[in-house]
C-alpha cells in the first residue's frame, strides 16, 4: 500500500485558505478516501446520526504528482483529525509563503513513536525549504479493510444522489447570519422547497413561529410554474397549496445541523443549492464552485452536505 | 403577499428599522426569561416589566416613533408577551444587508403579535414572526409615584457615568445607599459588603457629569444592588454615544424613579426627523422609566 503525492501551490491555497477551515467547522473526524483519480474527505458517511459531508477533489486540482497503489483497486481510506491535518498544512503553507519551499510532498508512512513500540500509521507532510526539510507527521487510523472501503464507496455513491429539485440559496452569508439568529428562538428548523423556486425556512415552537420565505429562486432539476391562483397568496398558504399539489417537499431538521452545513461558506463557494431527497429522506446542500474568471462549474471540486431529518 | 387587510387588527404600525426598538426593549431586559405587559393606545405603546414587586420598568413608544401607526381599537388592549422572544424575533429583521422596515400587527387570528418585513423592490426575502401572546394574569403594580415634599428631590447625571458608577459598586455587593445632601450639593453612592466603596458626584466640581441637582434636605435611601443594576445593565451604546443624561427622582418613602432616553433611529440612518445639524427630534426618542423600591430597614437610615 503506497501513496505519495506533491501538492501544488494552488492545491495548498485551496485547502489551507478555504476548505480545511470549513471542514474543521463541520466535523472533527474525517475519512480520507484516496482513489486513482480523486482525493476525498468524507464526514460521518458510515453513520447517519449527524451531518454528512463530502468534499471531493480531482487529483489535478491539488497535486502535480500523484501515485497510489493498493490491493483494493488502488484505493486507500483512513480516518484523521481534521484539526491536525489543518495544522500540518498551515505549517507547510507558511514555509511556502516565505518563498523558500521547493514543494510539499505528502505520503503515507509507518513510524515507531516509542522505542520497542509498534509502528504507527501517519500521513507525512515533507516541506523542502532552501536549507532544510520540515517534516510534519499527522497521525491517522489504520487503513480501512477492503470490506470497509467497499462500504465507504457505496455510502459515497448513495450520498451523491441529487434531489429532483434544487433551489439556489440567494446569499449564503446572509442566510448563515439569519439562521444563527434563529438559535435563540428554537432548535428545530422546518425547510420547505417548491418546484416553483420558493424556499421557506422557519422555526416553530409553542411560543412563536419565525422565519423567512424566498421566492422566484433559480431552480435546477424539476421546475414547474406556480399556479396563477397562488400568486396573490401569502407565502405560507402558497407553500401549503404546493405541498397539497405534490409540487413541494418539506422537512424538519435540527437547526444546529443546518447552521453547521452553512459553515461550508468558509470554503468560498460561488453558489449553493438546497434540495430535499424523495420521500423527504434528507436535506441536501450542494455548494458550487466556478472555474476562476468564468461562470462555468468547476467539476474538479465538489462539496455537499446531507442533513438528517426528524421523523414527524 | 406581505400585507393582509388591517380591518380586523387593533394596531398596524411600521418601523423603518427594528434596531432602535431592539435597543429600547433590551434596556428593560435584565434577565433571560422575562414577561412583559404591553398596552396599546392611540398615543403609542407602553411596555411594562416587573420583578418581585420591587422593580418595575416602563418603556414608552410614542406613535411618532413609528413610520405609520393605524390604531382602531376601543379601549386599551393589553397582552402579555415574552420580552426575550420579542427581541429575538425582532433581531431577524436586522440581518446586515437584509435590514428592512418591519410591520407590527396585533392581534393575529389567534391573538398573536405579528411581525412582517415590509416588502421593497430590493428585498429578496420575506421575513415573518408570529409570537404567541398571553392574557395578563395580574394587573401591573401601580407605583403611585409621588414626590417627597413640595420640590421633587432629583438629580440628572450623564447616563454613561451613572452606569459606570453602578457597575463599580458590584464589587462590595450587597445593597447601595444613595445619599443626597444640599450643602455642598453632592450625590453619593455608597456600598458596604466585602469592602466599602463610595462614589461622590460633587455638583460644582462635576457639572459636566452631574448636570442638574435639586435637593433641599439630606436624604439617604438604601436599594438592593441587583435592582439598581437592572436600571443601567443593558443601556444601549447609543445612549452613551449620544452623551445623554439620566434623571433620578426620589418619591415618598424613597421610591426611586430612574429615567433614560433611548434613540430609536440609528444615527447612521438618514431620516427626515434628523436635521442637517444632527439634532434629533424628540419624536424619535423612546422614554424609559424604572421604579425601584428602597430596602426596608428595621432601623431607618433616612433622617429626613
Amino acid at each position: 500500500m503506497k501513496f505519495k503525492a506533491s501538492l501544488t501551490n494552488h492545491g495548498i491555497q485551496i485547502l489551507e485558505k478555504r476548505f480545511l477551515h470549513a471542514l474543521d467547522k463541520v466535523g472533527k473526524t474525517w475519512h480520507v478516501y484516496l482513489t486513482p483519480d480523486h482525493f476525498i474527505f468524507l464526514h460521518n458517511l458510515l453513520s447517519f446520526d449527524g451531518i454528512q459531508s463530502v468534499a471531493q477533489f480531482s487529483k489535478q486540482a491539488l497535486f502535480s504528482d500523484y501515485r497510489i497503489a493498493s490491493q483494493t483497486g488502488n484505493r486507500i481510506a483512513f480516518t484523521l483529525e481534521m484539526a491536525l491535518f489543518y495544522s500540518a498544512l498551515r505549517g507547510s503553507a507558511s514555509i511556502c509563503a516565505a518563498g523558500g519551499a521547493n514543494g510539499v510532498h505528502v505520503r503515507l508512512a509507518k513510524k515507531q513513536t516509542k522505542s520497542n513500540g509498534p509502528n504507527m500509521p501517519f500521513l507525512t507532510f515533507e516541506t523542502q525549504g532552501g536549507n532544510s526539510t520540515v517534516i510534519h507527521d499527522v497521525p491517522i487510523s489504520s487503513p480501512l479493510s477492503p470490506g470497509d472501503i467497499m462500504e465507504l464507496q457505496s455510502a459515497l455513491e448513495s450520498a451523491q444522489e441529487i434531489p429532483p429539485t434544487l433551489v439556489q440559496v440567494p446569499d449564503l452569508a446572509k442566510m448563515q447570519n439569519f439562521v444563527e439568529r434563529h438559535k435563540n428562538i428554537g432548535d428545530i428548523l422546518k425547510v420547505s422547497v417548491t418546484q416553483y423556486g420558493d424556499l421557506l425556512v422557519e422555526v416553530a415552537t409553542t411560543l412563536a413561529i419565525a422565519g423567512a420565505a424566498y421566492c422566484n429562486l433559480g431552480v435546477l432539476g424539476v421546475h414547474v410554474d406556480a399556479p396563477a391562483e397562488s400568486q396573490a397568496m401569502k407565502v405560507r398558504a402558497r407553500m401549503e397549496l404546493a405541498l397539497e399539489r405534490g409540487e413541494a417537499l418539506s422537512v424538519e431538521l435540527k437547526l444546529k445541523h443546518f447552521a453547521k452545513s452553512l459553515q461550508c461558506c468558509l470554503a468560498e463557494p460561488d453558489s449553493a443549492f438546497l434540495g430535499i431527497a424523495p420521500q423527504a429522506g434528507c436535506l441536501t446542500v450542494i455548494f458550487q464552485f466556478f472555474i476562476p474568471g468564468t461562470h462555468q462549474n468547476d467539476k474538479s471540486i465538489s462539496l455537499h452536505c446531507r442533513l438528517p431529518v426528524i421523523d414527524t | 403577499m406581505t400585507s393582509s387587510s388591517s380591518s380586523s387588527s387593533d394596531l398596524v404600525c411600521q418601523l423603518d428599522s427594528a434596531s432602535g426598538l431592539i435597543d429600547a426593549l433590551s434596556s428593560v431586559r435584565w434577565k433571560r426569561s422575562q414577561d412583559a405587559l404591553v398596552e396599546l393606545s392611540e398615543h403609542g405603546i407602553v411596555l411594562i416589566v416587573e420583578e418581585s414587586g420591587c422593580l418595575q420598568a416602563k418603556l414608552y413608544l410614542k406613535r411618532e416613533i413609528f413610520a405609520s401607526y393605524e390604531y382602531q381599537a376601543e379601549g386599551r388592549p393589553r397582552f402579555g408577551v415574552s420580552l426575550g422572544l420579542l427581541i429575538d424575533c425582532l433581531n431577524l429583521f436586522t440581518v446586515p444587508g437584509l435590514s428592512r422596515a418591519v410591520e407590527i400587527r396585533y392581534p393575529g387570528p389567534d391573538m398573536q403579535l405579528l411581525l412582517e418585513s415590509v416588502e421593497s423592490p430590493s428585498s429578496d426575502a420575506f421575513i415573518f414572526a408570529e409570537i404567541r401572546t398571553k392574557i395578563p394574569d395580574t394587573i401591573s403594580w401601580d407605583y403611585n409615584f409621588q414626590p417627597a415634599g413640595s420640590t421633587p428631590i432629583s438629580f440628572t447625571v450623564k447616563s454613561a457615568a451613572l452606569k459606570e458608577a453602578i457597575d463599580d459598586l458590584e464589587w462590595p455587593g450587597s445593597s447601595v445607599q444613595i445619599i443626597l445632601q444640599p450643602n455642598p450639593p453632592c450625590v453619593s453612592f455608597r456600598a458596604e459588603g466585602h469592602g466599602d466603596l463610595q462614589i461622590d458626584f460633587m455638583y460644582y466640581a462635576n457639572t459636566d457629569l452631574l448636570m442638574a441637582f435639586h435637593c433641599d434636605q439630606q436624604i439617604c435611601y438604601r436599594y438592593k444592588y441587583k435592582f439598581l443594576r437592572a436600571t443601567t445593565s443593558n443601556m444601549p451604546s447609543s445612549v452613551t454615544k449620544d452623551k445623554r443624561g439620566s434623571k433620578l427622582t426620589f418619591g415618598m418613602g424613597g421610591l426611586l424613579k430612574v429615567q433614560h432616553l433611548v434613540s430609536v433611529t440609528r444615527s447612521s440612518t438618514q431620516h427626515p426627523n434628523i436635521d442637517a445639524s444632527g439634532y434629533q427630534l424628540p419624536s424619535r426618542i423612546a422614554y424609559i422609566e424604572f421604579f425601584v423600591k428602597p430596602e426596608v430597614d428595621e432601623d431607618p437610615v433616612n433622617d429626613a
